[in-house]
């Protein structure tokens, strides 16, 4: 089975802007500044996966530092109080909130996943059989920070046909 | 008021505490878990009076608790604080017995605006 993608690039820049009013930049002094820019690097991602009437992931990549700072954020701590595991349960969460309301926007039927965390950057993972349909891509105090949609080929085959 | 807070992010659940504080609804006796089966126990071993709880989690699921609580003839108020918030998941989560479900980000205002009456 498979639906039309109806949540495109301005649906995913408003929920990473909501993401960082509610938690990350609540003050509005370091908003995420788009560089558009779908190749730039990253240290440290998280992704959920989404199946059913659409099938894909939605991957949220950024350097370590901008992790360690949205951890800060997150625990209203400083920089160097910021443990490996309240990185790794930020970065998780940042992926189930943006997944989750990806997936709030798509026809009823779809299962999300629990989010899985690599601390290493988004191209040692691989989503075999997919293609990148949108992303928001941009600076946050100059470090980089991706969150990028994946679709399943198998869904975009039958858009086409 | 003694309040239960079940979501397998203990960042999450830290900034639950957070916002009920920044909402102006702290002050309140918090018991936490990290799954649904840990959040049944522990509404079964402390009675908590509300129960604020992440949908999606390992072991048992949000939704999967509460209809467990109601089967166990237990009718602690409910609501769920989920990134998931279609009208799929909010009908759902009415049937089983949520009083309303908070959506993933939230802020001080959105809690105070649903959690007040209740807190109050």
């Amino acid at each position: 089975m498979s639906v039309e993608v109806e949540v495109n690039e301005n649906d995913l820049a408003e929920m990473v802007e909501q993401v960082w009013m509610s938690y990350l930049d609540p003050e509005g002094l370091s908003p995420l500044i788009p560089t558009y820019d779908e190749n730039q690097p990253s240290e440290v991602h998280s992704s959920v996966s989404i199946t059913g009437s659409w099938t894909g992931h939605v991957v949220y990549g950024c350097s370590t530092a901008a992790a360690r700072r949205a951890a800060a954020a997150f625990l209203a701590m400083e920089l160097d109080e910021v443990s490996p595991e309240d990185l790794s349960d930020v970065l998780g969460e940042l992926a189930n909130i943006v997944g989750g309301n990806v997936k709030a926007m798509l026809p009823p039927g779809c299962f999300l996943s629990l989010p899985q965390v690599m601390l290493a950057p988004e191209a040692t993972t691989k989503y075999p059989n997919t293609e990148r349909i949108s992303g928001v891509y941009g600076l946050w105090d100059g470090e980089p920070v991706n969150v990028s949609m994946w679709q399943s080929r198998n869904d975009t085959k039958e858009e086409d046909a | 008021m003694k309040i239960l807070i079940a979501d397998d992010s203990r960042v999450m659940r830290q900034i639950v505490v957070r916002t009920l504080r920044q909402a102006g609804l702290g002050g309140h006796d918090i018991i936490e878990a990290d799954n649904g089966r840990t959040g049944f126990d522990a509404v079964v071993e402390h009675r908590p009076e509300l129960v604020l709880s992440d949908w999606n989690m390992p072991e048992m699921s949000g939704i999967d608790m509460l209809r467990a609580l109601r089967a166990a003839g237990l009718d602690v108020p409910l609501a769920f604080v989920t990134s998931e918030g279609s009208p799929e998941m909010v009908a759902r989560a009415e049937q089983a017995g949520a009083m309303f479900v908070i959506t993933k980000p939230f802020t001080p205002e959105s809690f105070r605006a649903v959690l007040e009456p209740v807190l109050a």
